[in-house]
């Protein structure tokens, strides 16, 4: 049982709210949901959509090909008739005007009637397909008033309702199991950071990593955080690298156009070792591109951003799930090793809603790695076996350093040739520690049997993994942490496959590079995709079987 | 507290008789002497310096420091209260780390009104890069990047932090020892953002002591520093340039009580490295459902 709906109108009519609803529904009922939204640059009018798939089986995307459009204007029919299935159904106002399968409702004197703005039609809707899918009233009013609540929803309810009467029972949807937790990756950043115990988030507005300042904003209370908004990403990152100094556990979020503007700071958070971990959630680029669009095009600048050489823990969570534990060791391994650590998300990811059965989170330690009573000749950079310098805070008691200058132990600015090669070799002697942490830490992951690989990292994770059950002969191994770059592992499941297929969304397969550089294996398929849009499932199994 | 608690072993690489150690042991005395009256502790103390001659200051003074990057002084110490509403902060920057590279920080620092201090060293040169003209330059300036004179005419940071809502707004003059130890020591114990302009002749690229010998006077009781109208009329009196005719005004030119950006934030109340954290999951997962 799968069934996709798409829902389309113009910015402002509710299609994102609606879309999340149903699939809020179907998820309490038990059911798997993947809920994949797509809009433009603009705040009223324009084309948004989006596309909700609906399945008793784990479900990680979405598709082009429909069981239901609704349709709150004519061009959502305009532009997605086509994707409509033979035996499809599309549910509008009874003055659009569809080829086929045109179920009509006449929604102006209902309107009318009920005194209720346009908006409102969205609600007749809904009644109208769950009773179509046989879902019983009561359940749907219970759910729209725990959903909704607030001043309308006797009107939301009043529409449903008559929505529901218009409908007929053609399936019969029963409870599955036990609800489904319903989430992005988005909420999941701030799940995870919640979590790990984050103290700070510092932001500048910037699509599509603003969700995670909004939600965190909001929850800043309840939540005892800080969350500040600062003059530009330039302020954030050094800002949020001083209130780490100052012992707080620190997270900054942006996208590809604020990470450049990062860019310094993260090199001050390399030789200062100041504990940093940023969320940078990709966009189509370059420079503004298609802004509300997704692409994997910013991975190599994440692996080698800032001046000069020191680490960069790169890590790329595939789902929600996944994405809650990666945050966690993203502050594990900050806050222990005085690291920066980017997550890299995308559009994709951090806007789509998935379903979990269960959500777990990592059992790394959440402790601050501060250590209790430094002494007073206590040493900011002091030269240690794994190259780790304990961490002390300003107002413990002895005086703190911390340096964009090279340094000596007491970070204390030098010049010396013998300075610089020592807190070199220090600085990389950490990272050989850090490398050990992460084998640990499962920095791949390979699904499936087949002789054959397909490499991705990232949010084509969920296309892949639903292509997998077309394609038998397949194994997916999924690349999370970019760097240091897990390279043993990977050469061994290279070394045991026989096609190996490179699958990203970007131009010019930026994983293969990296794979290249670190292992000597150079991937000759590449399925690349750059249309700013996510990958679907049919998309990789029709080139996958192409090869 | 001696002001050898204060002091560092490092080999100091200003030049000689650089004005700097003026101002170094200036600040050193204010801070001596607000330890001493138990206003503030040594501990507690935390500095940020930018990138230029004046931030060669970090490694000659013992405190808890930041050594950031050119222009970046406000953020880290914008950020330190942040992480630590109880560290007593203190910036110190150039003219053009905080007016050029710096500007936009300068400016919304006055309107978050973050409880730190900002010492701006303004020598009126980029001088650790061998004598460029910054925004405060005299029109004419002549330097490396203006062979045939300076351009422009400078930008006034007084008129500037006024405009953008600081609630400390002074200035001082390095060779006022006494008068600028107090305006330091006033500025630290300010509640909210408190801006000092230090007018520091530089030996090597731009000279101008006596022009300034001859123009500087403080302000006194007489001056209202709680009326902004009357402390942007001082300001406008000097616009920073070598005019002959001008008077050029040291001291508060504005003080006001205003709620600073911790104050404001109720979850911002003590060090969050002391808050042990109940991290219960079931609890967190429901409230994102």
């Amino acid at each position: 049982m799968e069934k996709t709906i798409l829902i389309g109108g113009k910015a402002g009519q509710g299609t994102n709210v609606t879309s999340y609803f149903i699939g809020e529904v179907f998820s309490s009922l038990g059911y798997y949901v993947f809920n994949y939204r797509d809009y433009p640059s603009l705040i009223r009018g324009g084309h948004n959509f989006n596309v909700i798939k609906v399945s008793d089986k784990p479900v990680f995307s979405h598709t082009n090909k429909y069981d239901f459009i609704i349709a709150l204007d004519q061009k959502t029919i305009d532009l997605h008739e086509k994707g409509l299935k033979k035996n499809g159904l599309i549910i509008g106002d009874k003055d659009l005007k569809a080829k086929r399968n045109f179920q009509a409702i006449d929604v102006k004197p209902i309107l009318k009637k009920l005194k209720a703005p346009q908006v409102i039609e969205n609600d007749i809707f809904i009644g109208w397909l769950f009773k179509y899918f046989g879902i019983s009233e009561k359940f749907l009013m219970k759910e729209l008033e725990e959903r909704f609540g607030g001043k309308k929803i006797g009107l939301i309810k009043e529409s449903a309702r008559i929505g529901y009467k218009l409908g007929k029972e053609t399936e019969k949807f029963k409870k599955l199991g036990p609800q489904k937790y319903f989430l992005s990756g988005n909420k999941a950043i701030g799940v995870g950071a919640l979590a790990a115990g984050i103290d700070v988030y510092v932001a500048y507005p910037m699509t599509p990593a603003t969700a995670v300042l909004h939600s965190l904003a909001k929850k800043a209370p309840e939540q005892n955080i800080l969350v500040l908004q600062l003059e530009n990403e330039i302020a954030v990152a050094n800002a949020a690298l001083g209130a780490s100094f100052a012992g707080a556990r620190t997270m900054v979020g942006t996208s590809g156009g604020g990470f450049a503007l990062m860019a310094e700071a993260m090199s001050l958070s390399g030789m200062s070792e100041t504990p940093l971990v940023v969320y940078l959630s990709q966009r189509t680029g370059p420079a503004s591109g298609v802004p509300t669009y997704t692409a994997q095009a910013d991975l190599k600048f994440a692996v080698n951003i800032g001046h000069g050489e020191f680490t960069r823990i790169v890590i790329a969570p595939g789902d929600p799930q996944e994405t809650i534990t990666r945050v966690q060791e993203a502050f594990y391994l900050s806050s222990k090793y005085r690291a920066l650590v980017i997550l890299v998300g995308d559009k994709h990811l951090g806007e789509s809603d998935y379903t979990f059965d269960t959500l777990e989170k990592s059992s790394v330690n959440s402790d601050r790695f501060i250590v209790q009573n430094p002494a007073q000749n206590y040493k900011s950079y002091k030269i240690t076996k794994d190259g780790n310098s304990p961490r002390a805070v300003p107002g413990q008691g002895p005086v703190v350093r911390t340096t964009s200058y090279e340094h000596n132990e007491y970070g204390n600015t030098t010049e010396e040739a013998d300075w610089v090669v020592r807190m070199n070799d220090k600085r990389f002697k950490k990272e050989k520690t850090i490398i050990k942490e992460i084998n640990k830490l499962n920095p791949i992951a390979v699904y499936g049997k087949g002789e054959n690989l397909i490499i991705g990292w990232g949010s084509t994770k969920g296309a892949i993994l639903d292509s997998l059950k077309s394609l038998k002969n397949y194994r997916f191994l999924q690349i999370s942490y970019i760097n240091p770059f897990p390279a043993d592992l990977v050469k061994k499941e290279i070394k045991n496959s026989k096609k190996i297929v490179l699958v990203e969304n970007n131009a010019t397969g930026q994983l293969g590079d990296i794979i290249a550089e670190k292992t000597g294996h150079i991937i000759k398929n590449k399925i690349l995709q750059y249309d700013a849009r996510p990958f679907i499932p049919e998309t990789i199994i029709r080139k996958v079987k192409k090869l | 507290m001696k002001i050898q608690d204060l002091q560092t072993r490092e080999e100091n690489t200003w030049c000689p008789g650089c004005t700097n150690f003026s101002l170094l042991n200036t600040v050193q005395q204010g801070l001596v002497d607000l330890v001493n009256e138990k206003k503030i502790k040594h501990k507690d103390i935390a500095m940020a310096s930018g990138i230029g001659c004046h931030a060669k200051i970090f490694d000659y003074i013992n405190i808890n420091g930041f050594y950031s990057l050119h222009g970046r002084v406000i953020p880290p110490c914008l950020g330190m209260k942040a992480g630590n509403p109880e560290l007593t902060v203190i910036g110190f920057g150039g003219d053009g780390d905080t007016y050029a590279e710096g500007m936009a920080h300068f400016i919304h620092a006055c309107r978050f009104n973050a409880d730190f201090t900002m010492l701006v060293h303004n020598n009126k040169v980029f001088a650790l890069t061998t004598g460029q003209a910054t925004p405060v330059s005299a029109k004419g300036f002549v330097g490396g990047s203006t062979p045939y004179g300076l351009k422009e005419e400078p930008m006034n940071p007084i008129a500037i932090a006024l405009a953008s809502g600081a609630t400390f707004v002074a200035r001082g003059y390095v060779n006022e020892k006494e008068h600028l130890k107090e305006l330091v020591k006033a500025a630290v114990m300010h509640k909210g953002f408190a801006l000092i302009d230090i007018l520091q002749p530089c030996l090597t690229y731009n000279d101008p002591t006596d022009y300034l010998e001859k123009r500087v006077y403080k302000l006194n009781k007489a001056h209202d520093d709680s009326d902004l109208k009357k402390a942007l009329d001082r300001a406008m009196e000097w616009d920073y340039s070598l005019d002959k005719k001008a008077k050029i005004p040291i001291g508060v030119f504005y003080k006001i009580k205003k709620p600073t950006m911790e104050e404001q934030r109720p979850t911002l109340k003590k060090p969050w490295y002391k808050i042990k954290r109940r991290l219960g999951w079931q609890g967190l997962i429901k409230q994102f459902q």
